[in-house]
């Protein structure tokens, strides 16, 4: 039996998030929110765990109130059971604040085993919560996880490195953050959909997790945001027309010219 | 915030990217006017090639524990040397292990960490570095600050350049033996990855392709005209990780690799933000596309509106004729 928990973070599609280049602006209206993709692996990940050796997972997520959605998937492709972690509180929180926020979640879940998270948030690919929070919680991380086998109270992950796909191994409770390679996340089942409305989510505050408000959100966040401006392009965008027997030298031209093809 | 805390630190557990840092914070410490440092973790070094890329100083530790990477340690013996020395910034190289080691070594000094900064810049009245960073897939710059110290920001090989090496440096070179915990993770086995063709990261020219390329055999075209440049052969995300064209080492995306050549080719790719952040340290990009309206458009030097099996022939000709008469 084994009682993993699952971070889930609610993003933006990424891939249709769009600059609206006359106001400067991200365009987030429309845009549907979605379950971080490498979060969907973590999920996925503890659903198998589960089925091989038995246990509850609890997902969880800090959030506004609409990432009770995520979690509803969450319910949906496996999970028993969810926890949102929401108020205005923890709003401006970066990684350490809001590792500070899933660190007292988890506590108050006593007795996990297994935490799971994605490696990195399709919105900020920041890196940084996992090994925040494990660092708070006092937990071995084992990062970018592409293979999860339990072996009694041990756990042993195949990572992927950049020159080496390395085999560790670590004592139970750990955190592990998975790639996208590990799994393919499943569909729920229209059962499983319906399902998930009748599986119990708690809600809880600053206060239910006995938070000081300077702990939490812009007070207890290290970073702080200065300025947020929008990203365009600084490249020269030369448009080359016309017939492709006369683009092709033109351009060929061009990159000799710059020294880019040199030393080929 | 406390004055004590001077400085600008160094690490990376890769050589190469050690040096590349400390070009960066040779600017840094001297804007500062203060001292540069790197640490040096089992790099078979004696410190003194850092000291010719423009360390002042150098931390060298020697530690059988610590001879392959593993975070705890590499925490514990970084927040030794902080805690004792309080440097004012610390930037950390934005390998694999890196960025697993900076938000860990962060919490534990519980300071401010920005990942994957993209510039570096002083606050006008030197107080504080300016970290910019890319976020919501490109679409955003975000600048930031770090309220306490040291102030740690990751960064990706290939942002800065190394001060050439000057034998004549002088600088401190100190051995130093942090205490470290026994790591709480046992390394099993490691498998090395077999690198097919050139490694994206070293490719001075790379030709890249996507979904505008219909079918598995069509690779020849591309693979054909990377040949005729000499370029190494990568794709966007789909290709290798729906359809499996290439293997998962040759993508280049924000979760790929990210590459950083002279000129890249981006054939039939439509320029998914993803794909972009991967391919921003490029010098020169080229898009063949036949959409007018591809977003990869936007972000490239000469942009190509045709169709990818008319324009890369006719481009491996004129490569070839130009070449010749050169």
């Amino acid at each position: 039996m084994v009682n993993i928990v699952v971070l889930v973070k609610q993003v933006y599609q990424s891939a249709d998030l769009r600059v609206d280049r006359s106001t400067k602006t991200l365009v987030t209206q429309g845009v549907a929110r979605v379950i971080s993709e490498t979060d969907k692996n973590a999920i996925e990940e503890a659903v198998r765990i589960k089925e091989k050796h038995g246990g509850k997972i609890t997902a969880i997520s800090m959030g506004p109130p609409e990432a009770k959605e995520a979690l509803r998937e969450a319910l949906a492709m496996g999970a028993d059971e969810a926890c949102l972690l929401t108020d205005p509180l923890f709003e401006g929180s970066d990684a350490h604040a809001t590792a500070n926020v899933l660190a007292a979640a988890i506590t108050k879940i006593v007795d996990f085993d297994l935490v799971l998270c994605g490696n990195y948030s399709e919105d900020l690919f920041a890196f940084q919560v996992g090994p925040r929070l494990a660092e708070i919680c006092n937990l071995p991380q084992i990062t970018y996880a592409t293979k999860i086998t339990l072996e009694g109270s041990k756990v042993v992950a195949e990572r992927d490195l950049e020159n080496e796909r390395q085999v560790v191994e670590s004592k139970l409770p750990c955190l592990i953050s998975v790639t996208r390679e590990i799994n393919e996340p499943r569909l729920p089942t229209l059962m499983a959909i319906m399902g998930a409305s009748k599986k119990p989510t708690n809600t809880w505050t600053a206060a239910d997790l006995s938070l000081d408000k300077e702990e939490v959100g812009f007070n207890g966040a290290l970073v702080e945001v200065l300025r947020s401006t929008v990203s365009v392009g600084d490249r020269k965008r030369i448009m080359l027309l016309g017939e492709v027997a006369e683009i092709a030298p033109k351009l060929v031209k061009a990159l000799l010219q710059e020294g880019a093809l040199k030393g080929s | 915030m406390s004055q004590e805390n001077k400085g600008v630190w160094v690490f990376s557990d890769l050589p190469a990217l050690a040096f590349e840092l400390l070009g960066k914070g040779r600017t840094l410490a001297d804007q500062l006017a203060t001292q540069l440092t790197a640490v040096s973790i089992n790099a078979n070094s004696d410190g003194r090639e850092h000291v010719q890329h423009g360390a002042d100083r150098v931390f060298l530790i020697s530690d059988p524990a610590l001879s392959t990477f593993q975070v705890d340690g590499y925490t514990d013996a970084l927040t030794a040397l902080v805690n004792e020395h309080k440097p004012d910034v610390l930037l950390i190289g934005a390998t694999r292990n890196g960025l697993e080691l900076a938000p860990r070594l962060a919490e534990r000094l519980k300071t401010g960490c920005v990942t994957e900064t993209t510039r570096l810049e002083l606050d006008a009245e030197k107080k504080f570095v300016l970290m910019d960073r890319v976020t919501y897939g490109g679409n955003l710059v975000e600048t930031h600050i770090s309220r306490s110290r040291p102030q740690i920001a990751t960064i990706a090989k290939g942002l800065f350049s190394p001060i050439p090496a000057d034998p004549s440096r002088k600088g401190e070179i100190v051995k130093v033996e942090p205490q470290i915990k026994p790591s709480t993770t046992r390394i099993l086995e490691n498998k090395p990855k077999t690198a097919k063709g050139v490694k994206l990261g070293d490719a001075s020219i790379i030709v890249s392709f996507g979904r505008g390329v219909r079918k598995k055999e069509d690779l020849a075209v591309i693979e054909e005209f990377a040949q005729t440049v000499g370029g190494a052969v990568g794709c966007s995300r789909p290709i290798a990780e729906d359809l499996h064209w290439l293997p998962e080492e040759q993508y280049i995306g924000l979760s790929g690799q990210k590459v950083n050549p002279k000129v890249y080719f981006a054939c039939g790719i439509s320029g998914q933000i993803q794909h972009l952040t991967g391919i921003r340290g490029s010098r020169i990009i080229v898009a063949i596309n036949n959409d007018p309206k591809a977003p990869i458009f936007e972000f490239s030097d000469y942009c190509v509106v045709g169709d990818l099996y008319q324009v890369i022939p006719a481009l491996s000709n004129a490569v070839k004729e130009l070449s010749k008469s050169q």
